[in-house]
């Protein structure tokens, strides 16, 4: 099975379950998550907070039991989903997001092992930017909307290449994967990196990723955008996620 | 744990009000299933079930592994089906509902017990080595009838993967990778499919196909019959709920026998489109070796 | 007729067009569902939608789509009583959410001993006399002030048809024929359908459809439901309404 190109374009739906409040499927790179939202709904007296929200992350892997990484993929998610939601508006609630990891790109030089589904880091990108979609389908009140991406430093013919959706066999011989979030102000919302890399190499990273999910769109004609030589230019998050909700919400109104 | 929410009294009267005069809320016959769709990932394995508004995605994968002590010449063949709030908030991660049970036990009977698939063919070298193959179900939305849907979902799945090909030389196994060399489809040998029936009404006298989630609420008793296209009957159960007229028990086999034929239709003719769809100029259809039973 | 520009669509955080507020010298500006205000100037949207602007009202709100009723005061719900406690009903609006509160003598002319006794499972039109995001929310089902009913009360027979907050919010606009775009009750009554049948609107999604023939019922709830999830236009809707007619006849 050839693994997809990693620069093609992201696609997503939103409503795809009809029994929950909000949902969204996403692929992108190769990676397909179904994410449902569900709530403001009532909490489990464990969870319940006087002041705010309780946001509650699951993570199901396509195949085998979750284990240890997605519990932490869960935590991280979580931390960064609370900041954007609006969870002061709804005290002793619980909004709950279940993320379905439904397709992983292939590494055909591998068998894949079951029993560990250890997970590829850089799906959080596509996790995170499913809850987000899915978040607002269900029409919870957020701060601001956000946008994720993966970036690697892959090193390639002795040169250090900056890999913007990483492919599995770019992360395996990759120096380092870093995942960074941003939300649609420009703020640095998530970052997680795993590998050998300075600081000054996160600097550049941080420019690329923040290029990648705050792309302005482009207003004037004759502005291109220049390409940098170092890095790949991925795809604009912030002008895919406008665009979808854009006709999400021309085919909720579609009678006024 | 939020309570599951029950539908109101006026619902409750109303929907067997209307049973009683052969009235369904959505309009469909009394054996009638909702459109069934199915749909196949971009790798092997993979059937998205849509049964109206009930979806369940099963995924089957398999890796090597050692076999059970007490049976080396078998491999190992696991249906997990763990329900997560995605299918609905009241169901909890690690708290296994009624539903849940049920659902897995009868997929186990069905599926497993019948020796749909073949383990002693998972067998690589007696004792020390064999195929686990595993099938995870996900429910993504519930409404109504997760057992035939998930049945079928399961079987599709199974048919349609891919083992990785591997070869026996003196005594060493060899693994081939998906780049190496194509992978094979596991050894099939019938495909049984659930047909579930509800019955309402004080002694269980209106029997209907393919229950909505509001229908499965109000119902009083219900019937899983699992078979394939043969007429082989790999299960029944029918576990407790009003008693229902056995007369009345027979002819819904014999309604479920059509179903199952019509799913066995659609299923291959389902598969078949797969096959070309990624066939490469006939060159597949050459190498398959998938037994046609 | 508004222009794409005076109706944008937002999205959570977007920032708003300055001079899309209404400026209004002796009205003070009026928020909706949909925006936060943030003090001193800034306004924001908190969802995904078409923000709406009504000078001549001096208020705003972003209008959009969900299936996730928060309690607002002054809706009129359809609540199913859970259980009687010792001096209130605890009434579901949704599922999962905490429940309301509904006392036992806010019915007209109910007395200690004439009370409407509900039984759990029964349904109720009701109105939200308190709804804030630290206490549960209170009904009523018959006005504080005049103690008349006004339609509201128990709920009996019939079938209720669960629908998403924007179609209902459609369906309980006065002229919900013009502005909403609804015309499926009045065709399935009037010259197509020729139906009798009777109705009641909930905010929180929920459609009551009552009538003496239970055909009726599931044509009129069938209609609902298919025009509510497949997004039908007028025209489209008198086809429904005619094919439902004809298949049940």
């Amino acid at each position: 099975m050839a693994s997809p190109c990693a620069t093609s374009a992201p696609e997503a739906a939103l409503g795809v379950l009809p029994r929950s409040d909000g949902s969204a499927k996403y692929s992108h790179a190769g990676y397909t998550v179904t994410a449902s939202v569900n709530g403001p709904i009532e909490a489990q007296r464990k969870d319940e907070n006087p002041y705010e929200a309780f946001v509650d992350v699951i993570v199901r892997p396509a195949a085998g039991v979750g284990g240890t990484r997605e519990r932490h993929l869960e935590s991280i998610l979580q931390s960064s989903l609370s900041h954007i939601i609006l969870i002061k508006n709804f005290p002793r609630c619980l909004i709950q997001i279940v993320l379905q990891i439904e397709d992983t790109p292939e590494n055909d030089y591998v068998n894949t092992k079951l029993v560990q589904a250890s997970l590829n880091f850089a799906i959080m990108p596509a996790l995170f930017q499913t809850a987000v979609l899915a978040l607002l389908s269900a029409g919870v009140p957020m701060r601001a909307t956000a946008a994720a991406t993966a970036v690697a430093v892959v090193p390639q013919d002795g040169v250090k290449k900056t890999v913007v959706d990483p492919s599995p066999r770019d992360i395996e011989i990759a120096q380092s994967v870093h995942v960074l979030a941003f939300t649609s102000h420009g703020e640095l919302l998530l970052a997680e990196s795993e590998g050998d890399f300075t600081v000054k190499e996160w600097d550049g990273i941080y420019e690329t990723a923040k290029k990648t999910c705050c792309h302005s769109t482009p207003a004037k004609d004759g502005m291109e955008m220049v390409l940098d030589e170092e890095a790949s230019a991925g795809p604009d998050m912030r002008h895919f996620l406008r665009s979808t909700m854009e006709s999400k919400v021309a085919a909720d109104l579609y009678w006024k | 744990m939020p309570r599951e929410v029950e539908p109101s009294l006026n619902e409750k009267q109303f929907v067997l009000q209307a049973l009683q005069e052969n009235l369904r809320l959505d309009g469909r016959e009394i054996d009638q299933y909702r459109p069934l769709e199915l749909t196949f990932g971009d790798q092997y394995g993979v059937a998205d079930v849509t049964l109206g508004k009930t979806r369940v995605l099963a995924k089957a994968s398999a890796e090597v592994t050692v076999p059970y002590t007490d049976r080396p010449l078998d491999g190992i063949f696991t249906i997990a089906t763990e329900l997560s709030p995605m299918t609905s908030p009241a169901f909890e991660l690690n708290r296994p509902t009624e539903t849940e049970v049920l659902l897995s036990r009868l997929l186990e009977k069905t599926v497993r017990r019948s020796n749909a698939l073949d383990t002693e063919s998972l067998c690589l070298i007696a004792g020390q080595k064999c195929w686990s193959v595993r099938v995870d179900v996900h429910v993504l939305s519930h409404d109504g009838n997760l057992i035939d849907a998930a049945c079928f979902a399961v079987v599709a799945a199974l048919r349609h993967f891919r083992k990785p090909d591997t070869s026996m030389e003196g005594g060493v196994l060899t693994v081939y990778t998906p780049a190496e060399r194509e992978p094979v489809p596991l050894s099939w040998l019938h495909s049984p499919f659930c047909i579930t029936w509800s019955f309402f009404g004080d002694q269980g006298e209106i029997a209907l196909l393919d229950a909505t989630w509001v229908e499965e609420q109000i119902r009083v008793a219900s019937c899983t019959i699992s078979l394939n296209r043969h007429g082989e009957i790999c299960q029944i159960a029918k576990l407790g709920g009003t008693p229902v007229d056995a007369v009345a028990l027979l002819q819904c086999s014999g309604v479920a026998l059509t179903k199952a034929k019509e799913f066995s239709t659609y299923l291959d003719g389902k598969l078949a489109e797969d096959t070309k769809k990624r066939n490469k100029g006939g060159l597949l259809a050459e190498l398959s070796a998938e037994n046609d039973r | 007729m508004a222009t794409a520009n005076s109706r944008p669509t937002v999205l959570p955080g977007d920032e708003i067009d300055p001079s899309l507020i209404p400026q209004s010298k002796n009205k003070p500006l009026r928020l909706g569902p949909g925006l936060r205000h943030i003090p001193p100037n800034t306004i924001l949207p908190t969802v995904a939608g078409q923000l709406i602007t009504l000078p001549h009202k001096s208020s705003m709100w972003v209008e959009y789509n969900s299936n996730r009723y928060t309690p607002t005061a002054s809706d009129l719900i359809i609540g199913t009583i859970l259980r009687s406690g010792p001096d209130f009903y605890y009434v579901s609006l949704s599922p999962y959410t905490a429940s309301a509160t509904l006392p036992h003598l806010s019915f007209e002319g109910a007395t200690k001993k004439t009370r409407p006794q509900l039984v759990p499972g029964s349904l109720v039109y009701a109105r939200v006399t308190l709804a804030n995001k630290h206490m549960d929310p209170e009904l009523e089902c018959a006005s504080a002030s005049t103690g008349k009913a006004d339609g509201l009360g128990p709920l009996t027979g019939g079938m209720v048809f669960d629908v998403s907050l924007g179609f209902a919010r459609r369906l309980l606009m006065g002229r919900s024929r013009q502005e909403g775009k609804v015309e499926v009750l009045e065709l399935l009554g009037g010259d197509e359908g020729k139906l009798s049948f009777e109705t009641a609107v909930g905010r929180n999604g929920k459609v009551w459809v009552g009538s003496e023939n239970t055909k009726t019922v599931v044509i009129v709830g069938r209609a609902l439901k298919e025009t509510d999830e497949k997004g039908l236009g007028v025209e489209a809707q008198r086809k429904l309404v005619r094919r439902l007619v004809k298949e049940t006849r």
